[in-house]
């Protein structure tokens, strides 16, 4: 902005008097509708009262933690954003030492509450990448060879969990950074060859359970009783809710347990069911415009950082959005992610909600 | 303006990349949603049909827990089918009204089936039933079965719930069931797949319900769209569980426990020459039936609020002091180190002394018993003669000999029992802060101060009396062949002189059949000849200038009734171990419940 030095003292008192209140009012409006619909679904889809209230405690804590993120100063904070991805790393490692419940290592307890660390690194590994490339003008080499690096042991802890949906997502937040900030593009189109050259051995080093729901995408009648059971409940679930759906709390699919995991990776069959089409389409319009505003920041910001956090975040919000959905309607495998504010589980939410929060701040100040 | 210049270098490209790598999760956003819309409405009667048409359901069967029998095949332990009244809430019109009707029809008060239904409700979903009254009874399912078309939304249904014959005798043997809880599974990943089954929690319901369990099945139903079954299309059976066979004697268990008469104590009582466990008592007592089947949850509080904790062990995990019981074993550690022969007498004139202490060591009888040498001090229970030989023996002396005999460690019965305790130097020092003193290993020498056995562990080391030396693995499991089995050998202790046993023995049977035996007063000519030994454990050290006359005022610090013995002497069936809490006299009220144990199980005057 070029602005004449009269009309720019005004505009910094301006900005002072509102500044604390500035944000996108539109974002925080459809986290607020995202986030309630979601604690109506879960009632519905689970039908126990404790779930709810759990996830509306969680809900609560996250509205709190993304105002509180959204007030706060972005510049000031980057040195903590810096040094964040320490938290994660602390946290994946406890995760995999500390004896574990299951076949799979993914909690931490802390007695009163438990959380997810994957779900942690996947927001704090961005924001510390691009703390760390916007640190200096200049963007070496090494400076992203080293974010590479770092995001590599990120991806390989949680991929030991095992958790290979999250790892993915861990690995895309960390990549991200180095690919928005102007790595070139001879580069990236090496890495990406170099990559799927990886995908046999990757795929040795599956899980059974894991290899297993990538044939069933394949093949989903070769197991109808079986994973593709689930597949196949939950498309007869969306399909049966027909354009205006049955009705809440009314989805024989299901009330009558049918579809698996209702409350948490497949609730949307539960939506659609119960809202139809419509509802579908609403949901998709709340989502898309969710995403439109938030990437809006990373287009009129005039920081870098500001613009990689926030192109980041929106990628990776949009990354879960799109592959949950896309796993229940059955053209994606099943992955095992959340739906964003909606799906039952509060590490998700609560580290959604700051995300948000964290884009609304570097809107404010910028 | 700082912040501002670092960043002032080449931006822009950051959005355009962004909208390029968005790309990829726009187009699979837009293909789901085409998705959607192919479903919901090109296919959407398609699915709807198949939605409203019946279903394959996969149910889990629950197999049927195994039977537990005595020796002699007698049913302890079986299943009886509970029937509860089950309510689904969305086959309900209106709550009140139907909760009136089943208030009146089954007479059960109107608050209580209201408080049911509202806690059932938050519980389960709209479509699940839950059970409203658990456990009915024979007129209540003869009304309801006849009532139920008038009332939608209920339905009787059947499960198998455990049940224990024999009630309160065998409680603690057998323990009870109870429902998997997210813990268990925990702990015991197979037990995941086996819902609405009950486990055993505690007893040889818990020790070997691995045996008990089974294996469950797999029932492939079809449904309707209301969830109501139309035919079951394939059943894979459930593996039933096992039958297990006790080596108790449900007679003499039923027996045993009359004679306790409620009092808070103890019995054990086992084959010395198998370790076959005949009678395990633990008083008072519970019906196990009631957690079984948890009817009322105020029955189940008071079971564990209860101050004379019912639910708890003592036969295995009560802890007490042995008292005269020990004299035994730190009399044969004194001949065996030497430190006294078996003729040798000491003058016990009602008092001990250290030198350099003025306190004295008092012995339970005020003037003493005059000159007394090992069998008399044994028959007497002389307090003054085992205080001077375990002064001589030292801690050193007479540990090994305790050990030996299985003091202070776990017979490996079960699982749940308590270790004792064996003091030693280290203990006392660990424990509690401070050194081992002389008078620490005088009080020993009567089975006083730190150390502390379960009438198991008592049983077991009178056991080794009665075999000279041999002790044997208790089991609760019945051999398929009590003739052709052959029993562990825990410990073989061996003395220099093997004739000490028979000595020892003889000193045994003095208590009882000698005119200044302890437990003379049960001697009776009819009886089987009985070894055994009475035994005072003081809870509260009588400080110097009190008499236990004031202490015994309050009932919950008298003295602890021991009395251990096996018989018939010349070919030993049974060893008994009994502490009646409180009870103050060893001979008055132990005593006779062993000598009744031993003469009932060798079919002597007291058995029927």
């Amino acid at each position: 902005m070029q602005n004449k030095p009269l009309s720019f003292s005004v505009d910094i008192r301006l900005n002072q008097r509102r500044n604390l209140l500035n944000f996108d009012y539109s974002i925080v409006l459809t986290v607020f509708l995202l986030g309630l619909f979601g604690l109506a679904m879960i009632y519905s889809a689970s039908g126990s009262f404790t779930l709810v209230l759990r996830q509306a405690m969680y809900f609560f804590l996250g509205v709190i933690l993304m105002i509180t993120a959204a007030m706060s100063n972005f510049r000031k904070m980057e040195p903590i954003y810096l040094n964040a991805v320490w938290i994660g790393f602390f946290f994946l490692v406890l995760v995999l030492i500390l004896p574990n419940s299951g076949t799979t290592n993914r909690w931490i307890n802390l007695g009163f509450i438990g959380f997810q660390p994957s779900e942690l690194m996947r927001f704090l590994l961005p924001i510390s990448a691009a703390a760390y490339l916007t640190r200096n003008p200049q963007i070496k080499l090494s400076d992203w060879i080293i974010v590479l690096v770092t995001t590599l042991v990120a991806f390989i802890l949680v991929f030991l969990q095992p958790d290979f949906g999250t790892s993915a997502i861990v690995l895309l937040s960390g990549i991200m950074p180095i690919i928005l900030s102007g790595l070139p593009w001879r580069f990236i189109i090496y890495s990406f060859l170099g990559g799927i050259g990886t995908l046999p051995f990757l795929w040795m080093s599956l899980m059974d359970y894991q290899k297993e729901r990538i044939y069933t995408f394949i093949s989903p009648e070769a197991d109808a009783l079986g994973s593709g059971w689930n597949i196949a409940q939950s498309k007869i679930a969306i399909g049966s809710g027909q354009f205006f759906g049955k009705g809440y709390m009314e989805g024989s699919q299901s009330q009558l347990d049918f579809i698996p995991e209702s409350h948490t990776d497949f609730i949307f069959a539960v939506i659609v069911e119960e809202f139809g089409f419509l509802g579908a389409l609403g949901l998709f319009l709340l989502y898309a415009f969710l995403i439109h505003r938030l990437l809006y920041v990373a287009k009129s910001s005039n920081s870098k950082f500001a613009k990689l956090v926030s192109a980041t975040l929106s990628i990776i919000l949009a990354a879960y959005i799109t592959l949950n959905i896309s796993m229940v309607v059955g053209i994606f495998p099943v992955v095992g992610m959340p739906l964003p504010f909606i799906s039952q589980g509060g590490t998700a939410l609560v580290v959604n909600m700051i995300t948000i929060g964290i884009i609304l701040s570097l809107r404010r100040t910028t | 303006m700082n912040n501002f210049s670092r960043e002032r270098f080449k931006t822009g490209e950051e959005y355009s990349r962004a909208l390029f790598f968005l790309s990829p999760f726009i187009l699979l956003f837009s293909i789901s949603l085409f998705q959607v819309l192919n479903l919901t409405l090109f296919q959407g009667d398609k699915y709807q049909t198949i939605a409203e048409s019946n279903r394959i359901y996969q149910k889990p069967i629950s197999p049927v827990r195994g039977f537990i029998y005595d020796r002699n095949g007698t049913l302890l332990a079986e299943n009886i089918v509970q029937r509860d009244l089950y309510v689904t809430p969305a086959y309900i019109e209106d709550s009140a009204e139907t909760i009136l009707k089943l208030s009146n029809l089954l007479d059960v008060p109107y608050e209580l089936l209201d408080e049911n239904f509202s806690r059932g409700v938050k519980k389960v979903k709209k479509f699940d039933s839950f059970p409203l009254v658990k456990a009915l009874n024979e007129e209540q399912i003869a009304k309801a079965k006849v009532n139920l078309d008038s009332i939608s939304g209920i339905e009787v249904k059947a499960t198998l719930k455990r049940y224990v014959l024999h009630e309160e005798t065998l409680a603690h043997v057998l323990g009870y069931v109870g429902d998997i809880s997210s813990d268990d599974i925990r702990r015991d990943k197979l037990l995941a797949e086996l819902q609405n089954t009950q486990i055993g929690k505690t007893g040889i319901e818990k020790e070997f319900d691995y045996v008990l369990r089974g294996k469950p099945g797999i029932q492939t139903q079809e449904r309707d769209v209301k969830g109501k079954l139309v035919r079951i299309l394939d059943t894979q059976g459930a593996e039933d569980g096992k039958d297990i066979y006790l080596t108790i004697d449900q007679k003499l268990q039923d027996h045993l426990f009359k004679l306790f008469e409620n009092r808070r104590g103890a019995l054990v009582a086992l084959e010395p020459k198998t370790g076959l466990i005949r009678a395990l008592i633990s008083s008072p007592s519970f019906n196990p039936n009631i957690l079984n089947s948890i009817v009322d949850t105020d029955e189940v509080e008071s079971l564990f609020s209860n101050k004379e904790s019912p639910i708890f062990n003592r036969a295995i995990s009560g802890q007490y002091p042995p008292a005269s019981t020990l004299k035994p074993f730190v009399g044969l550690a004194a001949i065996e180190n030497e430190v006294i022969s078996w003729d040798k007498t000491i003058k016990d004139d009602g008092e001990f002394y250290v030198e350099g202490d003025p306190r004295p060591y008092r012995g339970w009888k005020e003037n003493g018993h005059g000159r007394v040498d090992m069998r008399k001090a044994i028959a007497e229970s002389s307090d003054v003669y085992f205080y001077t030989i375990a002064f001589d023996l030292t801690l050193a002396g007479i540990r090994p000999m305790l050990d030996s005999f299985g003091f202070g460690k776990k017979t490996g019965l079960t699982d749940f029992e308590a270790n004792g305790l064996l003091p030693d130097k280290k203990w006392k020092l660990g424990y509690k802060g401070d050194f081992w003193f002389k008078g620490d290993t005088i009080n020993l020498g009567i089975g006083q101060g730190y150390i502390l056995a379960t009438p198991l562990q008592l049983a077991m080391a009178y056991s080794g009396l009665a075999n000279k030396g041999v002790i044997y693995q208790p089991q609760f499991i019945q051999p398929e062949d009590e003739k052709s089995f052959e029993p562990k050998k825990v410990a073989e202790i061996q003395l220099s002189d093997n004739k000490a046993w028979e000595k020892m023995e003889q000193a045994l049977v003095d208590v009882i059949s000698a005119r200044n035996g302890t437990a003379h007063k049960v001697f009776d000519a009819n009886s089987v000849v009985i070894a055994g030994k009475t035994g005072t454990a003081q809870i509260k050290s009588i400080l110097p200038g009190k008499e236990y006359d004031a202490i015994r005022e309050n009932p919950a610090l008298r003295d602890h009734a021991l009395f251990v013995g096996y018989g018939p002497v010349e070919d030993p069936k049974l060893v008994v171990a009994v502490i009646i809490e409180n009870g103050e006299s060893g001979s008055e009220v132990a005593a006779p419940i062993v000598k009744s144990a031993i003469n009932f199980y060798t079919g002597g005057f007291d058995a029927e």
